[in-house]
């Protein structure tokens, strides 16, 4: 899993960044339940959202520990977006439960690595949502794009 | 005979006299040892005896022990000789390992710390940068596997006079010297009951009342005394297995470092803390608590201001 998030965080800029500019990385892992559906389904209905987006397939949003999200912001990614069901909806009853309580303590991680706490989203996304899920990802790719590169990008 | 050569960089002085402290193993290796480099007992000078030379001339050797970090430009160049005159570089202590205690200075950018030490220090007269007949500072506080490559880990602060010597020994016979990737938890004797029972208190003095002994204790950190155990790499009682500080009642510092070269105590710590129900938003400074001596390879950083 680490080995993923490595290779997914440290990526050479691509070639549209030599024309425009700063373009944020945004590590993305969706849960395979709903927010994965959802992003699939943002893709067959043609819904436009930021190609900075980079989703990782996860099982569930429970088990993305907050090493991962420090690995990737701390080598490479300049934004993690983690989505998960709806609270209630989880196919593990309370996976996402989890992924909520450990949101909490990944700001607090973030705050101690002077990286912003706004480079790290938890958003619930269900199968249905494609729409949904192309919003929150416009979201977070505009508000890394405002912060700017990750601190620990050298 | 194997010559060793021994440099001291940005440190005190701890882990020569750890050397001096191996005792009477040390009498066992001395007769395969020779000593060829080594300023804090020898008066062996880098540029000749009367400063007439223009390049530094460190001796070579079989194996070199490097202690202490990198700070400036002269240590940096002392490091890059003795990794060229040394077939094996041990780093001795948490300042070569990992920057040590001196690297709690890498939280601050370099003219904050001048700003603190020459200008607004209350005990000291404010004069101007010496600059002067001295060696530039470098940009930040490195450890010494970030200038020259490593051969060995020795960590603590200081560290075991036992894994020196038995550094040693496995070098005179061959064999490469590394700790258990084990945490002190592991080797702590203290009973767990993975709860806490108070919230954080400061240890002001031994939490184990004199006389009794730490076998008898709780866990110290189930007490509410914060201990780095979890997450420190175990090894500091040496060949008498129970941490140093536990055995003298206090809590672990983390001297010896991660677990694992590129574990992260900061986010272990967190997971280890609220797992038996302490809150983490009550210590006050926690990157430079949690990593007290393991502030290079960019661990610690000046924060942003925001």
């Amino acid at each position: 899993m680490t080995a993923i998030v490595d290779a997914a965080a440290v990526e050479s800029p691509t070639e549209l960044e030599s024309t425009r500019g700063f373009e944020p990385i945004v590590l993305t892992f969706c849960c395979n339940w709903c927010a994965y559906a959802g992003a699939d389904l943002a893709g067959v209905s043609r819904i436009q959202y930021p190609a900075n987006i980079r989703i990782i397939r996860v099982m569930c949003s429970g088990m993305i520990h907050p090493n991962l999200v420090i690995d990737a912001l701390t080598k490479g990614a300049d934004g993690v977006l983690v989505c998960g069901c709806h609270i209630g909806d989880c196919h593990y009853q309370s996976g996402n439960m989890r992924a909520e309580a450990r949101a909490d303590s990944i700001r607090l991680m973030l705050e101690d690595f002077g990286i912003e706490p706004e480079r790290f989203d938890l958003q619930w996304v269900s199968a249905s949502e494609g729409a949904r899920f192309a919003q929150v990802a416009t979201d977070i790719v505009e508000r890394v794009r405002a912060l700017g590169p990750s601190p620990y990008k050298n | 005979m194997v010559r060793v050569a021994e440099e001291w960089l940005n440190m005190c002085g701890g882990c020569e006299i750890c050397i001096l402290d191996i005792g009477e193993p040390l009498l066992d290796l001395l007769p395969q040892l020779q000593f060829v480099h080594m300023p804090v007992l020898m008066d062996h000078k880098y540029f000749g005896q009367t400063g007439e030379g223009t390049e530094m001339e460190i001796p070579e050797a079989e194996i070199g022990i490097v202690s202490g970090g990198v700070r400036n430009e002269k240590e940096r160049h002392v490091a890059t000789e003795m990794r060229k005159k040394c077939e094996t570089l041990i780093a001795l202590g948490s300042c070569a390992c990992f920057g040590g205690i001196p690297a709690l200075a890498n939280q601050y950018v370099m003219e904050d710390l001048y700003e603190a030490v020459y200008r607004s220090s209350h005990t000291t007269d404010a004069s101007p940068i010496p600059a002067e007949d001295l060696p530039p500072l470098t940009d930040r506080v490195y450890a010494v596997d970030e200038v020259v490559e490593i051969d060995a880990y020795i960590p603590g602060c200081p560290t075991s006079p036992d894994h020196i010597a038995s550094a040693l020994t496995g070098l005179l016979e061959g064999k490469p010297f590394s700790l258990p990737e084990r945490s002190v938890c592991d080797e702590c004797p203290t009973k767990r009951e993975r709860k806490a029972a108070a919230s954080f208190k400061r240890p002001l003095e031994s939490i184990v009342p004199p006389g009794e002994s730490v076998e008898d204790s709780r866990c110290l950190m189930e007490l509410g005394y914060l201990c780095l155990g979890p997450v420190t790499k175990a090894g500091c009682g040496g060949d008498e297995k129970t941490p140093r500080c536990i055995r003298a009642g206090m809590p672990c510092r983390g001297c010896f470092g991660p677990i694992r070269k590129d574990a992260n105590p900061m986010v272990d710590m967190m997971g280890a803390l609220s797992s038996i129900g302490l809150d983490p938003r009550s210590i006050p400074d926690r990157s430079a608590t949690f990593q007290r001596y393991t502030g290079a390879h960019n661990r610690l950083r000046p924060l942003p201001k925001r």
